[in-house]
């Protein structure tokens, strides 16, 4: 059933932050001010590569509304940062790498006068040679930008024989698949408010995805306890992996410190751009080969991820690259080797779907092709080599059992938009229509993938939570997640309601401040929904059995005949409510107040990042293009999202609606394009990101919940998966519509222009 | 007339119905006197070059993009944030924010304030809009998060409210 407001009946609910939303009343943490707030500014390198010789700060220093002015030699503790490896200068003290290097901060009286002491730092620099290729700053003679060299990581994965399996292959195609540095350009450019509290407590107001590993890394610049540190981190507008790592936050943090004053940063557009982490360009070269019956053999891989200057989560984002490049087909063998490699372009990290964008679009194009070399339907292929239920997972290891693959690939098979292609009669040969607009092609394509989620094997993924009835009678449902607006609390509060029978006025919900939520691992890797529900099917026995337990001796009732409901403790059978939860939490002695802690599921292998919990998708989109202009149009799309019980409707639709938005600005427009080292895209007049114009096409999402019987995992996560499989859909439709075969993202229109558009329309 | 008097000339404006004279200076920008100076956060500061449209408000009725109106443009006009579109009477919310908020027409929140106020401008002159006029009107509003099919069903939802079908 097509998942929208009218089949979702009273399901469909108004998020709890919704009226703060569209009444403008909810602010948000860069809306923050204080009093006697000072203006932090960040002085950033203007050369992607230089090595520094002098910074003179005195200038800026003497101007008058200036309360400080900080460089490398002003930092406490650690001098770098970073996730996974604190790599990253919070300002460099001798070498800056790509031109988002901090070298200095400034915190003043007003925006202006921090603009201007900006300006009278002097930085002298010694311009050096700019590594800008990935490919390039593997040669030996490249200049080397790390004592390890330029390589931050290689993954590799390799079972049977490759070489040895093209021997035996009927057909074999070949292809280099090139994705673009996409930007994630959530609408609330990252910032925040930096207050020293009057007890020596640092207090961060500042989006971050994940407030404890915040606390963490500040701790460690800082020099200062984590107990000292509360980072309050939602809400967020906008992150989509982009706020993971620190931005602005050791700036805002040591001028706070340095100054005694409020401060607070809110990058500017063009700041954010040049600073901000982006989405890994790869170059994914292929060779796949098959059998004369279309059963796939051999696969051979190669990727090379260029991760900018410094780590942040490169490796991870590469090591999930190679599992979905394997994806959800059987082969016989598999060689896939993937490196991530240092230049001075900007930073790559985190980034809605984490290497599976560019992995999926690669590996679905060689689909597309040899089906075509074989001449069956490439969605037929797909079919023919998919992996079964019990199937282990791309790396062999052993995965949650489901039939998502299945269940996606039949429920595009019988959707109205397929059955429409097959109706018109066009398979995956040329096709075209329309009489009043004969340079206006059409065509139909469709992509499929799984998608991990979590961390993946050999990484810390804690979850948990905590159900407190609190002393004014609320529920509290305590959990360390974030919310960017993706509906975390949407979906909380519906859980809450539908599980345990609560009111929404029983419930509050608190969440991102590190001084009273638990650490519930990181809101990313499409894992906080699966780790709220997973916690709330800890937590109900206890809580019931609690609340029960205590109503029962204050009512003299035995704990069987009662049960939770909207308001408080009611009779089982007959509809009473005896008791408020005000009253219960007054009267009951003992706190009733539960706690649940776990780690996120893994597979039971030594491959580190190995997932075990996937999501399938199968996306299918009609799609129109110019053939004077080249411009593709997308008309209309279907998603089948096999990913469990469907948790809030809206939200689910959201997500999915959202991420496809992301994965066509992928395909058809979003590139931050930079030339030796600098960005020439600066801000979203020459970044184009999908307007209302590019989605006048219609949108089917149809949510497959079935899952096995003896599954324990409950709801997968939704809010990548969206956004990685539209672009090989879109490209093997307008392979059908032109017969041009698409490898490099963002299409360029240039490729489907017609140059003799005359013999073109006669031949029509 | 000191000096300050003269560098931060007196601008009167009316802003959600309310009379203000604030001293700025005659370049300074809309979004920065409503931010900053009379703590009005619901327009909201992203692209800065009058693009993306998260900082639009009405100016005597018509959305403009307050991070490029500058004061000195804005004298004597009636300016109109999202924290002042509910009318008195019509409860606490506009009948364009209650479609927004019943129909999912948001995620993150941070483009709402600008869509909600230039949808109201397009239902004030186009009370059903036709697709190329919604496109029109929205086309300087860019949501990053719900790919604007929560905001297109927002805008019928609306338009079936006030035309009463």
């Amino acid at each position: 059933m097509l998942l929208n407001r009218s089949n979702s009946g009273k399901r469909w609910r108004v998020r709890p932050d919704g009226p703060g939303k569209v009444t403008g009343s909810m602010a948000y943490l860069t809306d923050f001010s204080a009093e006697g707030m000072l203006y932090g500014r960040v002085l950033r390198s203007p050369h992607p590569h230089a090595r520094i010789k002098a910074i003179r700060t005195e200038r800026a220093k003497e101007l008058a509304g200036v309360h400080a002015v900080l460089t490398a030699a002003d930092v406490p503790g650690l001098n770098r940062f970073g996730i996974a490896v604190p790599d990253q200068p919070v300002f460099c003290e001798d070498i800056v790498r790509y031109i988002g290097d901090a070298v200095a901060a400034v915190a003043a009286d007003t925006a202006e006068l921090a603009a201007l002491a900006l300006e009278l730092i002097e930085v002298d620099y010694e311009v050096l040679e700019v590594v800008d290729d990935a490919e390039r700053a593997l040669a030996p003679e490249s200049p080397q930008l790390h004592p390890q060299g330029n390589v931050l990581h290689r993954s590799a994965y390799c079972a049977g024989e490759a070489q040895r399996g093209f021997e035996c292959c009927a057909h074999i195609v070949e292809e280099t698949y090139c994705t673009p540095r996409q930007m994630h350009t959530y609408m609330e450019t990252e910032g925040g408010l930096f207050v020293l509290g009057e007890d020596g407590r640092l207090n961060v107001y500042a989006p971050t995805q994940h407030g404890f590993m915040d606390r963490m890394q500040l701790s460690r610049i800082l020099a200062m306890p984590q107990a000292d540190i509360r980072i309050v981190s939602s809400p967020i507008g906008g992150s989509f992996g982009g706020k993971d790592e620190l931005n602005v936050q050791p700036y805002g943090a040591l001028l706070a410190i340095a100054s005694n004053r409020p401060v607070k940063i809110h990058n500017s557009r063009w700041e954010s751009v040049r600073a901000g982490l982006k989405r890994h360009p790869m170059k994914i070269t292929m060779k796949t080969g098959v059998d004369g019956n279309g059963k796939l053999i051999a696969h051979q891989v190669s990727i090379i991820a260029d991760t900018g200057p410094y780590a942040t989560l490169g490796a991870e984002v590469l090591r999930f690259a190679v599992e979905h490049v394997i994806g959800p087909y059987r082969y016989e063998h598999i060689k896939v080797d993937g490196v991530s490699v240092f230049t001075n372009n900007g930073m790559s990290g985190e980034f809605r779907g984490f290497g599976g964008n560019q992995a999926i679009f690669a590996l679905e194009g060689q689909l597309d092709r040899l089906a075509e070399k074989l001449g069956i339907d490439p969605w037929m292929l797909r079919l023919r080599n998919m992996r079964m239920p019990d199937d282990a997972g791309p790396f062999g290891q052993p995965i949650a059992a489901t039939e998502g693959a299945q269940q996606v690939w039949q429920a595009l098979q019988a959707s109205r938009l397929w059955q429409e292609r097959a109706s018109a009669g066009m398979g995956s040969s040329f096709s075209a229509t329309t009489s009043e607009e004969p340079w206006i092609s059409i065509g139909y394509g469709a992509a499929f993938t799984m998608h991990g989620a979590g961390l993946g094997v050999g990484i810390p993924d804690p979850a948990g939570g905590r159900l407190t009835l609190a002393a004014d009678g609320r529920i509290e449902a305590v959990f360390g997640y974030e919310e960017f607006g993706q509906g975390l609390l949407a979906s909380l509060e519906q859980m809450l309601i539908e599980q345990f029978g609560f009111a929404a006025s029983d419930i509050r919900m608190i969440i991102g401040d590190t001084d009273v939520v638990p650490d519930s691992g990181s809101t990313t890797a499409s894992r906080a929904t699966s780790m709220l529900w997973k916690s709330l099917q800890n937590l109900r026995p206890m809580f019931q059995a609690k609340a029960l337990e205590a109503a029962s001796r204050l009512l003299a009732l035995p704990a069987a005949k009662l049960r939770l409901g909207e308001g408080g403790i009611w009779q089982q059978e007959e509809q009473m409510l005896l008791l408020t939860y005000a009253d219960l939490a007054m009267y009951s002695k003992e706190r009733i107040s539960c706690t649940t802690r776990f780690h996120f599921p893994t597979s039971p292998v030594d491959r580190v990042g190995a997932h075990f919990l996937y999501t399938y998708s199968a996306v299918a989109v009609k799609i129109s293009v110019n053939r004077l202009t080249g411009r593709v149009r997308l008309l209309d799309q279907y998603h089948a999202v096999a990913a469990g019980p469907v948790i809030n409707p809206q939200g689910f639709l959201g997500q999915i609606e959202g991420g496809s938005s992301m994965a066509l600005g992928f395909t058809l427009t979003e590139e931050a394009v930079m030339e030796n080292g600098l960005y020439l895209t600066k801000n979203l007049d020459t970044y184009l990101v999908p307007t209302i114009a590019e989605h006048r096409g219609t949108v089917e999402v149809e949510p497959i919940e079935d899952l096995p019987d003896f599954d324990q995992y409950g709801p997968r996560g939704i809010g990548e998966v969206g956004s990685v499989t539209l672009a090989p859909a879109i490209a093997s439709a307008v392979h059908a519509a032109t017969g041009v075969r698409i490898s490099k993202l963002p299409i360029q229109p240039e490729l489907l222009q017609l140059q003799d558009i005359e013999s073109f329309l006669q031949r029509r | 007339m000191s000096l300050d008097q003269y560098a931060a000339p007196a601008v009167h404006l009316m802003v959600n119905g309310q009379d203000m004279t604030i001293d700025v200076a005659p370049s300074k920008r809309l979004l920065a006197i409503l931010r900053e100076e009379l703590g009005l956060t619901g327009p909201k500061r992203s692209c800065e070059i009058g693009r993306c449209g998260a900082c639009i408000v009405l100016v005597d009725g018509a959305p403009i993009n307050a991070c490029l109106a500058m004061a000195y443009q804005c004298a004597g006009k009636h300016i109109t944030t999202v924290e002042g579109v509910a009318q008195e009477g019509e409860g606490e919310l506009d009948p364009v924010q209650r479609a927004f908020l019943e129909e999912g027409g948001f995620q993150c929140g941070y483009c709402t304030p600008g869509m909600v106020i230039t949808v109201k401008a397009l239902l004030s002159h186009t009370p059903d809009p036709n697709e190329d006029e919604i496109e029109e009107a929205l086309s300087g509003n860019i949501c990053r998060c719900t790919g604007y099919g929560g905001i297109k069903r927002a805008i019928k939802q609306a338009v079936k409210w006030r035309n009463g079908y």
